[in-house]
């Protein structure tokens, strides 16, 4: 966008110009980015018609105290803990797993290790918290480990994966220089894998999540409880705000990991 | 080969009295799983300034024997000194920091900025901050990249020849005595590729390093090299200069691999700016007295354009013509024939005479020029 460059030198030439460079990295941020603004939208029109919806129902007793703010905040946040623990906990097991797999010493069982992995999530989460509750115990502790196995697989693939596609020639020139394995991994081969480890973490939240609603069934609480009080007690306008609620939820925690990975990957280049 | 760790000192064809800074003593190497050795018994002698580069067909065993240098690869046995010391057993990691070593495409970390690149080694030995900045700056301006501008940038914001030299500057950084370059400029266009080189020899002049140098292009090792080592699977064929692998090949494979036979073809492999050319006057006053000196005419901005003065006489009837000293004697070649010349001048690249080649030359033989002097 340089016009013909004006002849005229002064002070006040340069304003303009400074003016037009932020401009411009807002449009640039702006054009590489718009679609966020989409997903939020969405979110915030049909929590926007729900609350319409509901405020123009004459709700009885049972409903009001069902959807008294107090009692949804509480089960949203048991939610998000849940999910939150669930995936600390992938984060903590399967990244080392993942490292550990990608080492030459260890490539011979990365395929059964993964396979293992690949099994995991096959099993449908529902029965599988159904049987270790009654294996184990009822609750939160339960609930989390549940989460945590159904959710390992895609941190572990995506870790060893973002390993083996880091340039080998890098890896050459690293130790070429003089950095020893241990270096290597740490500053130049784990950087480099954490745009697609991230996007594995993102998978992982997304799915805890949605499970998460399931955790209410062995007494974990979570959002799922809504739904479980609405079904018992038969009301369907709780039953459409619940669902309405666990949905947005859903949707804004996998935008939030979606801005997460976008930042991480343009910060690791 | 002597068992004990005495102080090697080879006499080498080369100035007299140099010490070889990398000596591989009856190295071998054989990969796990392979009968076939991939290098066999290599006694190599590397003089210390030098340029060496170890060229030959691929999998002939020229890059296994780099990497075993800096012990990327483990010797199967043989010993390998550096600066007279014996580093087979040492810790590789700690040597592999007192060699420069630079791969194809630069190899430069993509998160890192330039001048973190730059700083890995030094980085590792402990240096402070603000010695790692001058140094980074330092070598920058080494290798022709204003600091200002380049300092903060990240590879991929640089052009692949900008991220060579960036290469080059990195495995200089902790100021090694010795580096080791594995086809360093082979991804890269023919005419970066070319100025590269030049820019390469230009700052070796400053540095002094001993170099080893994997290609695989004749050209280049012919240009770079002050010896070329030729492989053949596993066999080191010839070592010798340039000069002597292209005229006096010790042997069929080697003849084959450089064009053997085919004369004209080596021509394409000597370049004008590393020849020994006739002396050329363009002074007006310096008509008298010169009989062996061409003297040529210049117009305006100095080029030539047409001869008042050969030795061999007849001046008016040659045609001058010209060619850039950045070719090869087989451009010279070509403009001789082509403009019935029997003398060509040879020109930079402003286009001024920096002397002339005769087509007598080629026929007694074509001096080049000692490049360390």
């Amino acid at each position: 966008m340089s016009a013909p460059a004006a002849p005229v030198v002064g002070p006040t030439d340069v304003e303009p110009e400074e003016e037009e460079k932020t401009q411009s990295t807002f449009a640039r941020l702006w054009f590489q980015h718009y679609d966020l603004v989409i997903l939020p939208a969405i979110i915030v029109l049909v929590l926007g018609f729900l609350l319409i919806y509901v405020s123009t129902r004459e709700l009885d007793t049972i409903e009001q105290r069902v959807l008294a703010p107090a009692n949804v905040f509480g089960l949203l946040r048991q939610h998000l803990l849940l999910a939150a623990l669930s995936t600390i906990l992938v984060l903590i097991i399967a990244v080392p797993v993942g490292i550990l797999l990608s080492r030459r010493a260890a490539r011979r069982v990365q395929g059964p290790v993964l396979a293992i992995g690949g099994f995991a999530q096959a099993l449908p989460p529902f029965g599988v918290l159904l049987l270790m509750a009654f294996a184990f115990d009822f609750g939160v502790t339960t609930a989390v480990i549940g989460l945590t196995l159904a959710a390992l697989l895609p941190v572990l693939r995506n870790t060893v994966i973002g390993l083996q596609q880091v340039d080998q020639s890098l890896i050459e020139a690293a130790r070429g220089m003089g950095m020893s394995s241990r270096q290597t991994l740490f500053r130049v081969e784990l950087p480099l894998a954490v745009p697609v480890i991230v996007a594995g973490l993102r998978v992982a939240l997304v799915l805890n999540v949605g499970t998460a609603t399931l955790a209410s069934y062995i007494g974990a609480g979570g959002l799922g409880e809504l739904v479980q009080q609405a079904l018992r007690l038969n009301r369907i306008n709780v039953l459409l705000v619940a669902g309405g609620i666990i949905a947005a939820v859903a949707l804004l925690i996998d935008w939030l990991a979606g801005v997460a990975e976008r930042v991480v990957v343009a910060r690791s280049g | 080969m002597s068992d004990t760790s005495d102080q090697t000192v080879v006499e080498t064809p080369h100035g007299a009295g140099k010490s070889d800074m990398i000596v591989l003593e009856g190295v071998e190497k054989i990969y796990p799983g392979s009968t076939q050795p991939a290098v066999s018994q290599l006694d190599l002698a590397i003089p210390q300034g030098d340029i060496v580069m170890l060229i030959g067909p691929s999998g002939c065993g020229k890059t296994t024997t780099l990497k075993m240098i800096n012990r990327l690869i483990e010797p199967t046995s043989g010993r390998i000194l550096l600066d007279g010391k014996d580093v087979t057993h040492v810790n590789g990691d700690q040597l592999r920091r007192e060699i420069g070593y630079v791969i194809q495409q630069g190899g430069l970390f993509p998160h890192f900025s330039i001048a973190d690149n730059i700083g890995v080694v030094p980085k590792m030995l402990g240096w402070d901050k603000q010695r790692i900045r001058e140094r980074a700056d330092e070598l920058l301006h080494l290798v022709g990249l204003e600091p200002s501008v380049f300092r903060d940038r990240y590879p991929r914001q640089l052009s692949g020849g900008q991220q060579q030299r960036i290469g080059v500057a990195r495995a200089l950084a902790a100021d090694p005595p010795v580096m080791l370059m594995d086809e360093p400029f082979g991804a890269i266009d023919p005419i970066t590729r070319d100025r590269l080189q030049d820019e390469f020899l230009e700052i070796q002049r400053t540095v002094g390093k001993t170099i080893a140098f994997v290609t695989h292009d004749l050209q280049e090792a012919v240009k770079l090299g002050d010896k070329i080592a030729v492989f053949a699977t596993g066999r080191l064929e010839q070592y010798d200069d340039p000069d002597t692998i292209l005229t006096r090949p010790a042997n069929e494979f080697v003849s084959d691999f450089v064009g053997g036979g085919a004369a004209v073809r080596r021509l394409s492999l000597v370049e004008l700016a590393h020849l020994e050319l006739h002396p050329i006057e363009t002074d007006e006053r310096a008509v008298g007295g010169h009989n062996g000196t061409a003297v040529a005419e210049v117009d305006g901005s100095g080029k030539p354009v047409s001869w008042r003065h050969l030795p061999g006489g007849d001046a008016a009837g040659m045609p001058l013509v010209t060619v850039p000293i950045s070719g090869s004697v087989y451009d010279a070649v070509d403009v001789m024939l082509d403009g019935c010349a029997s003398i060509v001048a040879v020109v930079d690249e402003e286009g001024r005479a920096q002397g002339v080649l005769h087509w007598n030359d080629l026929l007694g033989g074509l001096r080049t020029r000692e490049r360390h002097s």
